[in-house]
């Protein structure tokens, strides 16, 4: 559990469709904890109303409900409602009728029950952390933009530069002349760069035309 | 050796041509005989009424011939002599006399030699045969004294006439004369006659003498053919005997042969019956345990099923503590409710596996028990796999009926039957309604419990079968074909009652006909 960071799941909200009073009841009191929201619901007719009303992340659903069956109800949200929203079956059937459908609906994952609580949450932190880091790279990139607005933009120019030339072994080969080529900016600002980046050891000359990347002097500064 | 190679190529025909041969034998000796004795009869007969006829007549003639001469003739001569009639009369009493002695010797003659004697063609044939000394020879001597009759005869006449004249003329001495001579001549006439007389009736002696020879013949004939056909009868008749005992025996052979056969058929049959017996014992002995394993693995499906959503609770309460620490959220109040919610949960587990194992016990006893409480129990246990079909089931108890008898048995066969209903109910169509129909009532003195489901009835050629061993319907794997049977040796026998079945339509308390597969169990109330 410490493994993966799970306070992430803070942020999201969580649908789970269970028909036993008591299964539903003692998973809602576990999960509460970790995530922002949880609707536990026994009924498809309460999940899709609640679906419809509220921002659901992920929904957890058992196969064998009472009179309907979870699978056909994620088909329904899928193919007909076209809701795409990260699933997570549980069921006490290990049968292989289920689990092909389950493939085909491309469900996230399938939990046989009983519940670990360990694997559900593992499951979730996986197949929410896509989300988080699809946010974290739209906010360093948000960053990036306003910081090129205020300040000089040849040197975020040449910053990009670098980083989008760098090789699998984080050495960028490269001579002023070829940088001066693509972007418009006077050899002494770009030699007193390049000069900083040797000072800071982020960027330091191997060889002729060569330097490389040391991704480790960033956490220094 | 002849015989003896006859008798044994008799003996190889067949029986029935024996037989045969036996009958004709003995009906051709019949007609023979009695053909043969009319005939000699009528012949015999024949041959005495000839020879009387032929014989007895010209001796008569004879005589009469012999009593003229002596008293016509030789009387009136003495009368004459003596003076006792007078000329006339005598001359007409003697020319009477030989007018009557040539009328009997023309006949006498005439019968001699016209038709001799004929005898019958039997008797002609058999002295064709068996020649009879002749008397043919004797025939001259016949002749000759005929002759010498006719002589006499003619000297008779002659002196007669010659007396007659002498007394016309008066001449009475040398009439006298005469007469004396006539007397001789008369005498000796009458001794030829006599002579004549005596070998006719030789003749007819002789005649007689053949007859009896034929008739004796035609005896020892007619006796050797009875003694032949006897003979051949009582041969035959051994023979076929012989036969009959030849038949017999092997008859006889042949039966204890086969009566041997059969002994050790069956002695061998008995040892396989006891063999197969024991064997089929043993099977169902298997049998009843594979059913038992097949009811075992269905209850054990409805004990996971009904272990796994409170197994799933309490797992998840355990890891919630561990959560909740983590979060520093375990409070007692949540303690003390997570502890509750899991010791209930334990509880209706543990309840679970009493039912069940109840269920499994072996009854020792009977024990007295609501019909009720049996069917409850029984429904309580299949509730899952019914629900898990979508079967929806009605029980009405019209009576409560108490009996007395085996309860986890009973309960088997409740579940059988209802498992048999909710295999078959479990192939139709999803969208269909589902019903079990239960009824128990009070018919009598027996409970009946009537179950019905509308699964569209038993197909017709499986519904005689039904409570067969071995008989199922389903998939190897899914059945033992046991079950029905097993249900009913166990109402028929420990309970002392009856099953059946059969197909009807009902309605099911549902406002439409369904086609229904009813089973009836009836059980006595006071055993």
């Amino acid at each position: 559990m410490a493994n993966k960071n799970l306070n992430i799941l803070q942020e999201f909200n969580i649908l789970y469709l269970e028909d036993d009073k008591n299964l539903r009841e003692h998973t809602k009191d576990v999960l509460e904890d970790f995530v922002n929201n949880i609707y536990a619901v026994a009924t498809s007719n309460e999940a899709l109303n609640i679906i419809l009303n509220n921002k659901v992340d992920v929904i957890i659903s058992d196969i064998l409900l009472e009179n309907e069956n979870g699978i056909d109800f994620l088909k329904f949200l899928k193919e007909d409602k076209n809701i795409q929203i990260p699933c997570i079956l549980t069921t006490a059937h290990t049968d292989t009728k289920y689990l092909l459908n389950a493939i085909q609906l491309k469900v996230e994952n399938y939990i046989i029950k009983p519940i670990n609580i360990k694997e559900l949450l593992n499951t979730l932190h996986d197949i929410l952390l896509p989300f988080i880091q699809q946010k974290e790279i739209q906010k360093n990139h948000n960053i990036i933009k306003t910081i090129s607005t205020v300040t000089d933009s040849k040197q975020v120019e040449v910053v990009n530069y670098i980083f989008n030339n760098l090789n699998n072994d984080n050495l960028l080969i490269t001579s002023y002349a070829e940088i001066m080529e693509k972007i418009s900016i006077s050899k002494p600002t770009l030699i007193k760069l390049f000069k900083e980046l040797s000072e800071k050891k982020i960027l330091v000359k191997t060889q002729h035309k060569t330097y490389r990347f040391d991704e480790k002097s960033l956490h220094e500064l | 050796m002849f015989v003896k190679k006859l008798l044994s190529y008799f003996d190889t025909f067949a029986f029935s041509y024996k037989t045969n041969f036996l009958l004709f034998i003995i009906t051709g000796g019949m007609v023979c005989i009695i053909f043969l004795s009319v005939i000699s009869i009528f012949s015999l007969k024949q041959d005495f009424d000839v020879l009387f006829e032929q014989r007895t007549k010209p001796l008569v003639q004879l005589e009469e011939i012999k009593d003229t001469y002596k008293i016509n003739i030789y009387d009136t001569f003495y009368d004459i002599q003596h003076d006792g009639i007078s000329y006339i009369h005598a001359k007409e009493v003697l020319s009477l006399a030989k007018q009557l002695i040539n009328d009997g010797w023309s006949d006498y003659k005439q019968r001699i030699n016209s038709n001799y004697y004929q005898p019958s063609y039997i008797t002609s044939l058999i002295t064709s045969v068996y020649p009879i000394s002749s008397i043919q020879e004797k025939k001259i001597l016949q002749e000759s004294i005929i002759n010498n009759i006719e002589k006499k005869n003619k000297i008779i006449d002659v002196l007669m006439e010659d007396i007659l004249k002498f007394l016309e003329d008066r001449k009475t001495n040398e009439a006298l004369v005469l007469v004396d001579k006539l007397y001789f001549e008369i005498n000796s006439i009458n001794i030829y006659l006599t002579s004549l007389i005596n070998y006719d009736l030789n003749l007819a002696i002789n005649e007689k003498r053949k007859t009896e020879k034929v008739f004796n013949i035609m005896i020892v004939i007619s006796i050797i053919t009875i003694g032949f056909v006897f003979l051949f009868s009582i041969i035959l008749s051994i023979i076929i005997i012989n036969n009959f005992k030849k038949l017999h025996n092997s008859l006889e052979l042949k039966v204890a042969l086969k009566t041997n056969e059969l002994q050790k058929l069956n002695d061998s049959l008995e040892k396989k019956i006891k063999i197969e017996v024991t064997n089929n014992r043993k099977k169902d002995l298997i049998m009843f345990q594979q059913a038992k394993l097949a009811s075992l693995g269905e209850m054990l499906q409805n004990i996971a099923h009904q272990w796994r959503q409170p197994l799933g609770s309490l797992t998840m309460i355990i890891q919630s503590f561990q959560t909740k620490m983590m979060h520093g959220k375990l409070t007692d109040e949540f303690v003390d409710r997570k502890v509750k919610d899991s010791l209930l949960l334990a509880k209706n587990m543990s309840n679970t596996l009493n039912d069940f194992r109840n269920f499994f016990n072996p009854d020792k006893d009977k024990t007295e028990f609501f019909l009720r409480d049996c069917l409850d129990h029984s429904l309580e246990l299949s509730k899952y796999l019914l629900e898990k079909e979508k079967i929806s089931f009605t029980c009405v108890i019209k009576d409560n009926v108490k009996v007395n008898g085996f309860y986890n048995e009973l309960s088997h066969v409740f579940l059988n039957i209802i498992s048999n209903s909710k295999d078959a109910l479990a192939t139709k169509d999803k969208n269909e309604v589902k019903l079990i129909y239960i009824f128990i009532k009070k018919v009598d003195d027996m409970a009946k419990i009537i179950m019905i489901d509308n699964a569209g009835g038993i197909p017709q050629d499986v519904l005689p079968k039904v409570f067969e061993p071995y008989y199922t319907t389903k998939y190897k794997s899914a059945g033992t074909g046991i079950g029905l049977y097993m249900s009913k040796q166990i109402v028929e026998k420990h309970m002392a009652g009856t099953i059946t079945c059969r197909n009807i339509k009902h309605k099911l308390g549902t406002d439409r006909l369904h086609d229904c597969a009813k089973f009836i169990i009836s059980i006595p109330i006071n055993q």
